[in-house]
């Protein structure tokens, strides 16, 4: 499953903000409500609501249709495949940074 | 957008690391990823802007090649260097900042990230990858 780079930039955008991350992390220990998420934040519903959203575009999380509750569910992989890219360019960097360093004590 | 970032100190000056990541002779000696050589025949820099800058890395291991293309957007030597990959669209932006002790930290800003390849992770492994996500927006990785 390859991401599109348009939505690699929605799962940027949805992570670069902490309380989604929190969000994230709560929901990495089971499927939990928007009430349920909630209780935690000192934030009401509608606005937990809204974090929820961007989370659902970047497809980091999934909502059922049960009833009233849609609770939520993480997807795992999309975040796993942001993170890969991420660590591996910092590999190259931090590598490249490596070799520079050498090079500069040849000169 | 989010901006990766990627900092570095180095005991140079600002202009010798400005000279160092823009002269083929200086790339082919730490360009390509580990693994990798970028030979000399198989760098291309026309330092202005709109000037390529182009880079083929071989694999030492079966000799399979990558082509970065990209194109420079700012030119300012000793201070900043900026280009954009021609297929991906994605800016790197190197700033070179003079520590006034000898030292030049280098500092690389990339935005517009391009797609990726996708790498199943156990649900396990999620809560270490979003701290690890967490700590290089916010503070960008000092190595």
């Amino acid at each position: 499953m390859a991401v599109l780079e348009d939505d690699l930039t929605l799962v940027f955008t949805a992570l670069a903000d902490p309380t989604r991350r929190a969000i994230l992390e709560r929901l990495s220990h089971g499927d939990a409500t928007v009430h349920q998420l909630a209780a935690p934040f000192a934030m009401s519903q509608q606005a937990v609501s809204k974090h929820l959203l961007v989370l659902e575009r970047a497809q980091l999380i999934s909502r059922a249709r049960v009833g009233q509750s849609r609770p939520c569910s993480l997807d795992a992989g999309r975040l796993a495949e942001a993170v890969s890219w991420i660590e591996t360019n910092r590999q190259v960097w931090a590598e490249r940074h490596d070799r520079l360093a050498a090079h500069l004590e040849t000169l | 957008m989010t901006e990766l970032t990627f900092r570095r100190i180095h005991r140079a000056t600002p202009d010798l690391l400005f000279t160092c990541m823009t002269t083929p002779e200086h790339l082919s000696h730490f360009w390509g990823p580990d693994g990798t050589t970028t030979p000399l025949e198989n760098i291309t820099v026309d330092l202005r802007p709109g000037g390529a800058f182009e880079t083929t890395m071989v694999n030492q291991s079966d000799g399979s090649a990558y082509t970065m293309r990209a194109v420079y957007l700012e030119v300012e030597r000793p201070v900043r260097l900026v280009w954009q990959d021609v297929d991906s669209d994605m800016l790197t932006r190197i700033t070179f900042v003079d520590l006034h002790d000898g030292r030049t930290e280098v500092v690389t800003h990339q935005s517009r990230v391009p797609a990726t390849v996708a790498s199943p992770q156990a649900q396990a492994g999620f809560v270490t990858s979003l701290a690890r996500f967490a700590a290089y927006i916010t503070d960008g990785a000092r190595a």
